[in-house]
């Protein structure tokens, strides 16, 4: 089954991705034009800040990227056995937390990376297994988990591990442990969207060229032919709730370790990432490179947000409504077939009646 | 006016679906006022789709319908409702967590507005009329399938039905339970119920019915009088002479050779608890093709799913090339040379993913690097392969599955499993829903895998395949197997005589 | 001593009480009907919003519990229109909703008050006193409502045909229930319990609207839902519960929160809900067609 002509309202599923992707985007701006209009604001002088806005700073605009992307992943990852994972927030916030704690005490950024991804996968098999084994609901354990190790982080910082030059920070990251700038000639960006480059290649290889990747991707698309091939679907949940916490976590540490090398108390630099990343991955397809480019338009939303919010007095909470928009938008994946295939069918009925009288 | 005698008059009824396939052919069915009419035949006859006509869910591609002499026109269950028409299925619509009285008022509730205590005063009065014993406080999932059904016939009672259709209601009850049945049976007769019983068991449809329409392929055999007729006639009419002409002559072929698989005494769960296989024992050897016959749903699926390991055993062993492998994991099996091609695409195949996935599915060890990793190169020339010698036709190698046409997708899923020369093949409904050219295919696909020695187990309903390619054949019905034996040794009366439960010999 | 501090805090878990207990009685009928509403926590933002601000320009209390109660139900129809009719994916939606109620409603703050974080105070619902201690009359109506829903739900036969539908909806339909409006209906109700929830939040407990002032609620209500077994009357004593987890962070933070600590305890009341969860779930039936989408076909 090729692509076949508009005419005949047939399309490929590459075609399909482009309209529910494009018309997913554009209900969600033109929401968020009628909000800018009924606050008193110019729509389309908002909109256009809302999204070129972000250009300005590429450097900035790649490093926000980043940490979403790895919040995609971990939405993504389990979403390929069919599971819901809301808890990249706190996976986030944990594997931030782990890498600063192992930053300081041993100095090794590359531990401390790997250790907030440890953090985070931790969290991902806990949540897992109770509902494998125990049949919990995973999206309310993991948003009760998200907000107790919110205010748990926030305790720990202000009580215990506060800089004391300044209080509502965390102590520093060592010097020997950051991740720095990358000098490419006349560019300078940081290193963590390379990085994180890597480990979304990393993912991709997983799901697609290992035996754990296969036992995933066939227990979402179909159990019972899992279970004929021999392959376990609850142990691959429970596998890709591991990976999916372990890319969070290494978001929050790479946010820790390469970008802000320190945690502020009230954890507004990793504040709603974890939703954000949900919304990528609606938006990639849950497909790595999808996520990518995904995180990068988002990322220039949150940026064109804040840069209305600077130039217009816009609250940047504004970039938060339109994701929201937009992943609503993405919940109605029949929403647009049905649509075509309804059109098709009318269509088809009034062929057929001329036909058979 | 002269009372109506007659309660159903369906005239001329044929059903063509829209790709083509005619489900019925010109049919007609007479039902008396109270009387109990059987329906005989086969899986496939046009049975259910005749009585889904009759109830309204389906509408006839043509024919009249006449109930109590009155011409109707059903657009939907609902208007044969009110016509007095209950019907009760197969798979029973019933709310599992609610009780008897819950769903007792629930049914009703849509027709009328009802107080529960009416419902409850009605509904014992019905039961005790008839002698029905249903509990009405318990929840229908703690019931037996035999109450159950008792509660689904309530239902239709209390909507104050005059004609009750059952879809082969004995095929989920115990021997006791279906002589408590069919007492329950005629006493709805006594109270002036016409009654429509569709069955494929012959002592039963020879026990209760007062007359019998047969249908074969689409189309009515014949229509006789239960007392005028036995057993032997019943599965005469039901099979069909030509079946047995179409065994090939005598084909040149090897003797079977050693035993590599056998089955000891199996005793297997189905998904509701029940048992579904009772000591189950047989012997297949190489170079044979041991066909399973029987009607679905007596046992067959939770026998093959227990001999691979998808599904536990309860009792007994299966022993494959000298070695008990009883309850191992399917992979470790299919390692061992036992594949198993499952009756349905859906589950042999993960149709959302491509061709090459696709090929690795049942053997993924083979195609791993030391490291874990998936070699592609070799699952892509591997699934070319199976492509180029199965002659699978597809648009390209990384199409998902699902773009395929029936036929083809039967090629991959027979090929992936038939290129690795396994000893043992279990093929289940191989060419069901395939057209003509695949089905010819797989057929002699499977013979020229026998003359080199492979053994199969073909489970099949379609009793001309089984015919036409097996060396020995084994009737099963309700969990056992009946009998085994040639080809030639059954004669159609035989066989229907097994396969509608009745035990006789076979060897003449 | 010890025993006034423990009838204190009793009747002050009767507080954060009701936005639970309305919020769970609402989600159980919807997921009883088959339907799940995970966008509960944006309903209370928003609800808490709008009726502040109608509170804030009118002071007038009952209109400004009907805006709640109309918030949540608009609210209800949009995720009744994506989930029943449009067979959208219940969860993502849910999440959608929330993300845009928490950007409105930011966006409203600033707009309308100029600040981020919290409006000025409105005027509050009257309390009555009891014990000394002044509680809301909507305690009483919210209980109220949980065993008004909960005869509904088990006493009447459109509760029969509306639980029905979350069981299995296709032997429903054979049955004559209207499948899909049911569910519609549903949902709607169970969000406007939920505006009512937020209404409750701004305008009677806090005294005025805070970006914050959800904090999870919504989802600790879900909790209580399965822990409830779907059941009204168990409802209550789960919120009462989660309330008392909360009024026992809040008693802690003031006895003994030196300004860090207080944050622990607000830990309190979310790690106590999934210590509830993990302990109890299990024993009650989720409604078997839950969160499925009715395909007619």
């Amino acid at each position: 089954m090729s692509s076949k002509k508009l005419g005949k309202l047939e399309f490929t599923e590459y075609e399909f991705f482009i309209i529910e992707t494009t018309g997913s985007v554009a209900a969600g701006l033109i929401v968020s034009g009628i909000i800018l209009a009924i606050l008193g604001y110019n729509p389309l002088r908002g909109l256009s800040l809302l999204l070129f806005g972000g250009i300005r700073n590429p450097d900035y605009l790649l490093s926000r990227a980043t940490f979403i992307m790895m919040t995609g992943l971990a939405f993504a990852i389990p979403m390929y056995a069919g599971l819901f994972n809301i808890n990249g927030e706190g996976e986030m916030y944990i594997g931030g937390l782990t890498a600063l704690l192992v930053a300081i005490y041993t100095g090794n950024g590359f531990l401390a990376i790997l250790m907030g991804g440890f953090a985070g996968a931790v969290l991902g098999l806990i949540i897992s297994v109770l509902r494998v084994y125990r049949g919990v609901n995973e999206v309310v354990t993991a948003i009760m988990l998200n907000m107790a190790i919110y205010y748990m982080i926030i305790y720990l910082i202000t009580a215990k591990l506060y800089d004391p030059v300044a209080p509502h920070e965390s102590l520093k990251v060592p010097a020997s442990a950051r991740f720095g700038l990358l000098k490419l000639g006349v560019f300078r960006i940081h290193i963590i969207f390379p990085l994180a480059l890597i480990f979304i290649a990393f993912s991709y290889y997983i799901l697609y060229f290992t035996k754990l990747g296969y036992e995933i991707r066939v227990s979402g698309l179909s159990p019972a032919s899992a279970k004929y091939a021999g392959i376990d679907p609850n142990k691959a949940m429970i596998n890709s709730m591991i990976l999916g916490g372990f890319f969070a976590g290494v978001g929050g540490a790479l946010n820790v370790i390469g970008f802000m090398y320190y945690m502020d108390s009230m954890l507004t630099s990793m504040h709603g990432m974890g939703f954000d990343g949900i919304g990528v991955a609606l938006m990639g397809r849950n497909n790595p490179i999808g996520i990518v480019l995904a995180s990068i338009f988002f990322s220039m939303l949150i940026l064109g947000s804040q840069r209305m919010q600077l130039l217009m007095r816009v609250p940047k909470e504004l970039a938060d409504a339109l994701s929201g928009v937009i992943i609503i938008a993405f919940s109605l994946p029949y929403a647009y077939r049905m649509l075509i295939s309804y059109l098709r069918t009318r269509r088809m009925i009034k062929v057929g009646a001329e036909h058979h009288s | 006016m002269p009372e109506e005698k007659t309660a159903i008059e369906m005239s001329n009824i044929t059903k063509i679906y829209p790709d083509g396939v005619v489900a019925l052919r010109n049919v007609d069915l007479i039902v008396k006022k109270g009387e109990i009419h059987g329906l005989l035949g086969e899986n496939g006859a046009g049975k259910t789709t005749l009585m889904r006509i009759l109830y309204g869910e389906i509408k006839p591609s043509k024919g009249t319908i006449k109930i109590f002499g009155k011409k109707v026109r059903f657009r939907g269950p609902w208007d044969a409702i009110k016509e007095g028409i209950g019907m009760v299925y197969q798979h029973f619509s019933l709310i599992p967590p609610f009780t008897v009285l819950e769903n007792l008022v629930l049914s009703l509730s849509s027709i009328a507005k009802v107080n529960v205590n009416e419902v409850k005063e009605k509904a014992k009065n019905i039961i005790e009329s008839i002698g029905l014993n249903v509990p009405l406080n318990v929840r229908v999932e703690m019931l037996d399938v035999g109450v159950q059904q008792r509660v689904e016939i309530l239902k239709v009672l209390m909507r104050d039905a005059k004609i009750l259709i059952l879809d082969e209601p004995t095929s989920v009850l115990t021997p006791t339970e279906v002589n408590e049945f069919l007492e329950m049976l005629r006493k709805l007769k006594k109270m002036g119920i016409t009654i429509i019983f569709i069955t494929h068991k012959l002592k039963e449809a020879k026990s209760i019915t007062d007359s019998i329409t047969i249908l074969r392929k689409g189309r009515v055999v014949d229509v006789v009088e239960t007392n005028k007729v036995n057993e032997i006639d019943l599965a005469k009419m039901m099979i069909g002479r030509e079946t047995i002409l179409k065994i090939p002559e005598k084909r040149s072929r090897p003797e079977a050779g050693s035993v590599i698989l056998k089955v000891e005494n199996l005793h297997v769960r189905d998904d509701k608890g029940l048992l579904a296989v009772k000591g189950v024992s047989f012997i297949l050897r190489e170079g044979e093709i041991l066909g399973l016959a029987g009607v679905q749903g007596n046992g067959q699926r939770e026998l093959v799913e227990a001999i691979i390991g998808y599904r536990p055993v309860e009792k007994g062993r299966v022993i494959f090339m000298g070695e008990d492998v009883t309850g191992r994991s399917p992979s470790e099996i299919y390692g061992k040379g036992l594949a198993y091609i499952p009756d349905s695409r859906a589950i042999g195949l993960v149709l959302d993913m491509d061709v090459i996935s696709n090929s690795i599915l049942t053997r993924l060890k083979n195609f791993l690097s030391k490291g874990g990793r998936i070699v592609w190169d070799k699952a892509q020339s591997f699934s070319s392969k199976i492509v180029k010698d199965f002659e699978v036709v597809i648009d390209s190698l990384k199409a998902p599955v699902k773009y395929l046409s029936g036929g083809n997708q039967q090629r991959l899923l027979v090929g992936r499993e038939v290129i690795w020369k396994p000893k043992v093949i279990i093929a289940a409904e191989p060419t069901h829903g395939l057209d003509i050219a695949a089905t010819e295919y797989i057929r002699s696909l499977l013979v020229e895998l026998r003359d080199r020695g492979t053994a199969i187990l073909l489970v099949s309903t379609d009793l001309d395949e089984i015919f036409q390619l097996s060396d020995r054949i084994a009737v099963i019905y309700e969990g056992e197997i009946m009998a085994t034996g040639r080809p030639e040794e059954f004669t159609p009366e035989k066989l229907g005589l097994l396969m509608g439960g009745v035990k006789c010999q076979v060897k003449s | 001593m010890e025993l006034n501090i423990i009838a204190n805090l009793l009747i002050i878990s009767l507080v954060p009480m009701v936005p639970l207990l309305l919020g769970s009685v609402g989600e159980i009928v919807a997921e009883k009907a088959g339907v799940v509403n995970i966008g509960i926590e944006g309903i209370f933002l928003l609800s808490a919003l709008t009726s502040a601000v109608i509170d804030f320009f009118t002071g007038n209390l009952i209109l400004a519990i009907l805006t709640g109660i109309v918030t949540g139900t608009g609210l209800g129809i949009l995720h009744g229109i994506i989930s029943v009719y449009l067979r959208g994916d219940q969860i993502v939606a849910g999440v959608g909703v929330n993300m845009l109620a928490y950007g409105l409603c930011v966006i409203s703050l600033v707009t309308i008050w100029e600040t981020f974080g919290s409006s000025p105070p409105v005027k509050t619902v009257p309390k009555l006193k009891i014990f000394d201690l002044r509680v809301s009359p909507l305690v009483i109506v919210s209980i109220a409502i949980a065993l008004v829903t909960w005869y509904f739900l088990f006493k009447t036969n459109t509760g029969l045909r509306l639980r029905a539908c979350g069981e299995d909806p296709r032997a429903a339909e054979t049955m004559g229930v209207n499948v899909m409006r049911t569910r519609f209906l549903a949902t709607v109700y169970g969000a406007m319990l939920a505006g009512l929830g937020g209404a409750y939040l701004s305008i009677d407990w806090v005294g005025q609207f805070t970006r914050e002032i959800a904090a999870g609620r919504g989802f600790i209500a879900l909790a209580n839902v399965a822990f409830s077994g779907w059941n009204p009357l168990i409802a209550i004593a789960g919120a009462f519960i989660f309330g008392f987890f909360e009024a026992l962070s809040i008693y802690l933070s003031i006895r003994y929160g030196q300004f860090a600590l207080v944050y622990l305890f607000k830990t309190i009341p979310y790690l106590g809900t999934i210590a509830v969860t993990i302990i109890f779930v299990g024993r009650a039936k989720t409604p078997a067609a839950l969160g499925k989408p009715y395909i007619k076909e």
